[in-house]
């Protein structure tokens, strides 16, 4: 079965109100392409969740787009911060529940395995837990019947959709992914896995490589070929991340104001990803990041002054 | 012979890395934690595995090309094994096979704990930074905490803006009472000394003076009465070998000894 779509297309069947588990770390493989989307398409209600926030989700924190976010913590690295998303959290402007990074994971994890919760150890008696106590959907402490010990209990989390973004897929949607694999759970939990793709490779490359997919095509639900899908932001040994470019963001996003007269610029005023490339780093700017294969990133490379 | 010149952040970085033992698991964020980590791998300890939460399992960098964070392949370009998020913070933290989690902070108070959230300014209004990422499993998860942070006396803090990572909860026994499980300590490495956590007590105290530093100046510093036992010692200095290692490999570019 071919799941090869456009993402325009993919996107257009995600109803207001989607429940959505978003892949990316920070800088590394974040779903911008699929973010920016979702703002085209006008999307509004989301309720989103990532283990690690990354600019996409700051980007429809920021426009509106989004009812509910939870996440364990994000940022831009040393570029700045997830201002749109700091800046509801004080305000109370959009709701965002905070988790640690290994709590949202486990949550994902148990709605991988199809487990009601799993208990663990984190998050005891952190003000993160206190807040997150005030839905008990999510969390509750419990006592092991094995041990008789206190743990917390995070409840499973199968969003609608989950959408990755990774390196390669055939059009089965046998996924390739290089590199850390820190969004397996969350790829996994989904009801429908969207995965956006840099390129798109024989079914039988696959078979004479499996030892290289990393999330079968038992979960894929739809496949779009995305090139740079994550750019500004990296994709390792694909390309690496556009420095100049999120520390634009990075400025412009520590204001409404000037957030909203960037997505308007160049998200609501481009038609697709490819010209939002261009528009941000000006034309060929993907030759100028193209990943050096023996490092993953554009060696000798000056990202930080 | 002389004493070699050296900075405050070298010194920190110095003398948290000889606290890192060979063979030990330690999860560790960036800055001045990645450098420590990187310099006790370079010198004593070169079995330490070195493990960050993205997924990266012992990272050995052989070009010293800055880079802004984890999730940056310049860290992690050549290493031992990729994993997930699950698969580094889970099967290795929280099975238990981390000894020392190291991290950086906004604010600690005086029993370890974390703020590395939200800070209120004397007017109410807030600010909130990261969040946690992985530093409340860390907290919560390995045998031992160590945290790099500069000495200020709104930073070292009688009462957090906000507990994101648990460290001695409220002193003596009570972060086993609330369901967590037992830490052996926080030790804390600033400008001006070093702290550590009591057995007992679950308290800070000074542990060490940094040479140069007199008692005043570190109460001065301190947003609490911090408990200063009989006959501090002063921290070593440090050698010229780890100063030349820091300078010429870890760090060339000065990004973090500065």
């Amino acid at each position: 079965m071919n799941k090869v779509r456009e993402l325009s297309d993919i996107v257009s069947e995600i109803p207001n109100g989607a429940e959505i588990g978003l892949g990316g770390f920070i800088i590394n493989r974040c779903g911008i392409a699929f973010a920016a989307e979702l703002l085209r398409q006008r999307k509004k209600d989301l309720v989103l969740y990532s283990m690690m926030g990354t600019m996409d989700a700051d980007l429809l924190v920021g426009a509106g787009a989004v009812k509910s976010y939870s996440y364990g913590g994000g940022s831009l690295d040393r570029f700045g911060r997830l201002d749109r998303v700091n800046e509801a959290i004080v305000k109370k402007t959009t709701e965002i529940k905070e988790y640690s990074g290994l709590a949202l994971a486990l949550r994902f994890l148990a709605g991988t395995l199809g487990i009601p919760f799993i208990p663990t150890k984190t998050l005891i008696g952190t003000d993160l837990l206190e807040e997150l106590m005030k839905d008990k959907d999510c969390v509750q402490m419990g006592t092991s019947p094995f041990d008789g010990d206190q743990y917390l209990f995070v409840s499973k989390l199968q969003p609608e959709y989950s959408v990755i973004h990774a390196q390669m897929a055939d059009e089965k949607g046998n996924i390739v992914i290089e590199g850390p694999t820190w969004d397996l759970e969350t790829a996994k939990a989904g009801k429908k896995l969207i995965v956006t793709v840099e390129q798109l490779v024989s079914n039988e490359y696959i078979k004479r490589n499996p030892e290289k997919v990393t999330i079968p095509s038992v979960y894929t639900y739809a496949v779009a070929v995305v090139p740079a899908g994550a750019y500004p932001g990296a994709t390792h040994k694909v390309y690496d991340y556009d420095d100049q470019a999120l520390r634009q963001y990075a400025k412009v996003n520590q204001s409404q104001e000037t957030f909203d007269a960037y997505v308007k610029e160049y998200i609501y005023g481009t038609k697709n990803h490819a010209e939002f490339i261009e528009k941000v780093g000006g034309a060929g700017v993907l030759n100028t990041i193209r990943a050096d294969l023996a490092y993953g990133y554009v060696k000798g490379k000056v990202v930080l002054s | 012979m002389t004493t070699p010149q050296y900075t405050s952040n070298e010194l920190m970085a110095v003398t948290a890395a000889k606290r890192l033992e060979n063979g030990q698991n330690i999860v560790v964020g960036l800055g001045l934690p990645q450098v420590a980590a990187l310099l006790a791998k370079s010198s004593h300890a070169p079995d330490l595995n070195i493990i960050y939460e993205v997924g990266v399992i012992n990272p050995d960098p052989l070009d010293s090309d800055p880079g802004v964070g984890i999730a940056d392949p310049r860290l992690w370009y050549r290493n031992d094994a990729f994993t997930g998020y699950i698969g580094a913070m889970g099967e290795i933290l929280q099975k238990g096979l981390v000894d020392v989690g190291f991290l950086g902070a906004l604010q600690i108070d005086r029993y370890g704990n974390l703020n590395s959230s939200l800070i209120k300014g004397k007017d109410g209004s807030a600010r909130h930074f990261t969040g946690s990422g992985g530093a409340a499993d860390m907290a919560a998860l390995s045998k031992r905490v160590f945290i790099i942070m500069k000495h200020e006396k709104r930073k070292i803090i009688e009462s957090l803006d906000y507990l994101t990572s648990v460290g001695c909860y409220k002193g003596k026994n009570t972060r086993v009472e609330k369901g967590l499980q037992k830490t052996a300590g926080v030790t804390v490495f600033t400008n001006l000394c070093v702290l550590e956590t009591g057995a007992e007590s679950g308290e800070l105290e000074v542990k060490s003076l940094h040479p140069g530093v007199t008692l005043d100046t570190l109460k001065e510093n301190t947003g609490f009465d911090i408990i200063i036992p009989k006959d501090v010692p002063a921290t070593a200095e440090p050698g010229a070998e780890d100063l030349e290692i820091l300078r010429k490999t870890i760090d060339p570019n000065k990004m973090y000894i500065k």
